[in-house]
């Protein structure tokens, strides 16, 4: 006989779950797609990450080939700093997985999710599903538009395209798993850190300061660094996308393959997630 | 078998000893009044009941079983607990829309609910803009969407103007006289002597009295005097 077994991480994670379980989980995640699209925020945080993309993806092409630190269009490098804007949508795409979990205790909404389901692993990993259906459409959106405007730029200038459609291709699949990946970290992030506030904040210092410090201090475990990984993933160069010191430092380093890139994402948001099931997501909803 | 049953429960939250070895039944059918002062650890128990605060010791079930073990919880309790626990930008029908999905309630029953609790001209506002007694109508909507057999509400007389409370009464007379079990906490202990059959009465976390109406009045004269009687005989 045939029976469903899910992966250990999710039992770990939720307990065993069987097949009327799964029907479940999908309303659940139903349940919170419907939250996301009911509220202006979501709609917000897309139209900014949309704004910041187009902004940077802009700036950095009209200036590409400008002097002798910036690359010019026709060439890879050029192109993929304009790429590079997209990583506002990976960002912002974290920052909705953190209000994803975290606006349940901002709102007091808690109470009520966990009466509808007092199994909260459950509330959990649909939230992760959800946010990271919705991470999937920002970096979709992200991608688009930064990829768009370095089209357009490299078309008006009268270049050849410097990276092939397979290289186009990849770097557009890499900003929606990258988006979707570090929305189920957000998820896990805001039932960590209940404090909406705090997380978001959080999100940016770790991003923007952090991971730029320690990428530029030390290169060879820039590639390993969570958001850096993402940004390599999305098609950015290795510190292409950092602040700083970190910003495309002399390297030896070289970004993780796509796939070593993927599942470090992918286990930063399972490891969070289990410490987050295990400490802040029993305490009590007061 | 009692539809709610508590038995030793206790809690403490920090140095303060909020629910202290309480035990109570309440069986099917009834409209019990949960009563105390503020602070007497009403909203903790049925905090506890309903799975969300831990309890230190004791147990609290519902038809037999702790409230995260129901199957299909909402289609067995419909909670009022707070007003305030709704996203201030969604809409009276989007937030219901949510929660019957999540509770797995019929989405038709949606409109009916809104139109049992006053707010069908409400329901496409956002929450944001609600009055405290619009917020307690939309926690009741919530809360009957799944047409549960036990109805259990912390304070829902709170923000609701005269109308209001004439409202509620009528609407809990309805529900009992329809065979549901109701666990209605209040202060307001005027109120409640005209919607509950029987009362639990707490004090500093522990139980005092849990008696029928009749019973407690016929010695004391009104509920009030039996109330403030139980209450500063306990503080001896």
């Amino acid at each position: 006989m045939n029976s469903f077994h899910p992966p250990r991480t999710v039992h770990v994670l939720f307990g065993a779950i069987s097949t009327d379980e799964k029907g479940s989980l999908t309303r659940l995640i139903r349940a919170e797609l419907l939250k996301l699209r009911t509220t202006r925020l979501s709609y917000g945080l897309l139209a900014t990450a949309a704004g910041l993309t187009a902004l940077f993806s802009v700036l950095e092409a009209s200036r590409a080939g400008s002097g002798k630190a910036v690359a010019p269009l026709y060439t890879a490098a050029g192109f993929n700093a304009v790429i590079t804007g997209g990583v506002w949508a990976l960002l912002l795409a974290t920052v909705l997985g953190v209000t994803v979990s975290s606006g349940e205790f901002r709102h007091a909404t808690a109470t009520q999710t966990y009466l509808a389901t007092p199994r909260r692993g459950r509330v959990m990993a649909a939230k992760a599903v959800a946010a990271a259906c919705a991470g999937a459409v920002f970096g979709l959106a992200g991608y688009v538009i930064a990829a768009g405007t370095g089209l357009i730029f490299v078309a008006a200038r009268g270049y050849h395209v410097p990276v092939g459609d397979a290289t186009m291709a990849r770097y557009g699949i890499g900003h929606v798993i990258a988006a979707a990946l570090l929305a189920a970290v957000g998820v896990a992030l805001g039932s960590l850190i209940r404090s909406q506030l705090a997380a978001v904040i959080g999100v940016f210092v770790w991003a923007v300061v952090v991971e730029s410090l320690l990428g530029g201090l030390f290169n060879a475990i820039q590639p390993y660094l969570p958001y850096t990984a993402a940004t390599t993933l999305a098609g950015s160069s290795l510190g292409g996308a950092a602040f700083g010191p970190a910003h495309d430092a002399a390297t030896t380093a070289a970004p993780l393959p796509f796939a070593a890139a993927t599942a470090l994402i992918a286990g930063v948001a399972i490891l969070l997630s289990v410490v987050a099931a295990r400490t802040t997501v029993p305490r009590d909803v007061t | 078998m009692s539809v709610i049953e508590v038995s030793g429960l206790t809690k403490r939250f920090g140095p303060v000893l909020a629910v202290d070895q309480l035990s109570f039944a309440v069986e099917p059918g009834e409209v019990v009044g949960f009563l105390g002062a503020n602070g007497a650890g009403k909203t903790t128990t049925l905090r506890m009941l309903l799975g969300l605060v831990r309890p230190d010791a004791g147990t609290a079930t519902i038809n037999g079983h702790a409230y995260a073990d129901l199957p299909e919880p909402l289609h067995q309790v419909g909670a009022v607990l707070e007003a305030s626990s709704f996203h201030p930008g969604r809409t009276a029908r989007n937030h219901l829309r949510v929660q019957a999905l999540a509770g797995q309630a019929d989405p038709s029953r949606v409109d009916g609910v809104l139109e049992l609790t006053g707010l069908t001209g409400a329901a496409d506002r956002r929450v944001g803009g609600f009055s405290l007694g619009m917020r307690q109508r939309l926690g009741l909507a919530t809360a009957l969407l799944t047409d549960p057999d036990l109805l259990i509400l912390d304070e829902p007389a709170n923000g609701l103007d005269p109308d209001g409370v004439q409202w509620l009464r009528d609407l809990l007379r309805g529900l009992a006289a329809g065979g549901a079990t109701v666990l209605v906490s209040s202060h307001i202990l005027a109120e409640v002597a005209q919607t509950v059959d029987s009362v639990v009465i707490l004090d500093r976390g522990r139980l005092v009295a849990q008696s029928s109406l009749a019973d407690l009045t016929a010695g004391a004269g009104n509920l009030e005097d039996a109330f403030f009687k139980l209450t500063r005989e306990a503080f001896r």
